[in-house]
C-alpha cells in the first residue's frame, strides 16, 4: 500500500487559528482518542468527545484536511466546588491531512453519547476500478 | 589498569530493594515513554477519568463514558464505594470499563441518581443532613 492517498493524522498541532476568527491565538487543545477504519469506498473517523453536545462541535473541511473541534457542553453549575478532577476543560481538536483524497461533498457526521462517527468517502479518483479487457 | 573510581555492585543488604531489579525503574520510564509517544495506536485503558465535586446539598461524581450502552450502565453504592460499570460495543468485541471511587460515610446511599448525557454520567448522591454546613445564630452579648 502506498504512503500517498492515505488519511493521516497531522503530525504538528496547528500554531494558533486563522487570526481572522478572532480567537485566541495559542488556546491548548486536546487530541480526543479515536479510530480511522477504511473500506474501498470510504473512511471512518470514531472520535470520542464526551461532554461534547451537537452545538459545540465543529468538523470542517479544507483543502487536504478535515478538523473536528468540539468544545465542553457543560459548565461547572455556580456553587460546585471540584474535590478532584481528572478530566480536562480543554476543547477537543484532532485534524487529519490528506492528498485531496476525500469527497468533501459527501461527508457526513453523526454525534451520539460522546462518540462521532464520521464517514469520509474516497474520492471516485481513487476507487479501485475494474477495467474491461477486450 | 588502575580505576580512578571503583565501582561498587549494589549488594542486597536493604531489605526492602533486595529483590528488585536497579534497573527496573528505568524499564518503567522508558515503557511509559513509549506508551505516551504511542497513545495513538495504543486501545485505550479500561480506566475513565472521574471528577469529584461538591456543593451544599450533594456531593456528585462525572465519569467521561463516551458511546457504551445506557442499559448497561451499573451504578452501585456498597461499604462507601460508588463503583461505576459500564460496556461499549467496539466492532465485534465488547469493551467493559470499571471503577470504584471512595464516597464519604456522609452520603445517604438510598437515594442516590445519575443521569447520562453526551457521554458523560453524572452521579448525585445526596449528603446527609448532619453533614451539611448549616448556620447557626449565636446571641452576642
Amino acid at each position: 500500500m502506498s504512503i500517498f492517498n492515505q488519511l493521516v493524522p497531522r503530525l504538528s498541532r496547528s500554531l494558533g487559528r486563522n487570526p481572522a476568527d478572532g480567537e485566541a491565538a495559542t488556546e491548548f487543545t486536546l487530541k480526543p482518542a479515536y479510530q480511522l477504519a477504511e473500506t474501498p469506498e470510504a473512511w471512518t473517523l470514531t472520535a470520542q468527545l464526551p461532554g461534547v453536545a451537537k452545538e459545540g462541535l465543529e468538523v470542517t473541511a479544507e483543502e487536504g484536511h478535515v478538523t473536528v473541534r468540539g468544545r465542553r457542553n457543560w459548565q461547572k453549575p455556580e456553587g460546585w466546588t471540584a474535590l478532584y478532577r481528572e478530566s480536562y476543560d480543554a476543547p477537543y481538536e484532532l485534524t487529519l491531512e490528506h492528498d485531496n483524497t476525500v469527497d468533501v461533498e459527501r461527508i457526513q457526521a453523526e454525534l451520539k453519547d460522546g462518540v462521532l462517527r464520521v464517514s469520509l468517502p474516497k474520492a471516485e479518483a481513487l476507487k479501485p476500478r475494474k477495467i474491461a479487457v477486450n | 589498569m588502575n580505576r580512578i573510581i571503583r565501582y561498587t555492585y549494589p549488594r542486597g543488604t536493604n531489605a526492602l530493594f533486595a529483590n528488585r531489579n536497579p534497573w527496573s525503574g528505568l524499564e518503567s520510564e522508558i515503557g511509559r515513554l513509549f506508551d505516551s509517544a504511542l497513545s495513538d495506536l495504543a486501545t485505550p485503558s479500561p480506566r475513565f477519568p472521574v471528577d469529584l465535586y461538591e456543593d451544599k446539598e450533594n456531593a456528585y461524581v462525572r465519569a467521561e463514558l463516551p458511546g457504551v450502552n445506557r442499559d448497561a450502565i451499573s451504578v452501585e453504592m456498597v461499604d462507601g464505594y460508588l463503583t461505576i460499570a459500564a460496556s461499549r460495543q467496539e466492532k465485534d468485541e465488547t469493551r467493559s470499563f470499571n471503577r470504584s471511587v471512595s464516597i464519604p460515610e456522609s452520603v445517604q446511599a438510598d437515594k442516590v441518581t445519575a443521569a447520562y448525557e453526551n457521554g458523560v454520567l453524572t452521579v448525585t448522591l445526596p449528603k446527609q443532613e448532619q453533614a451539611k454546613p448549616r448556620k447557626i445564630n449565636i446571641a452576642v452579648n
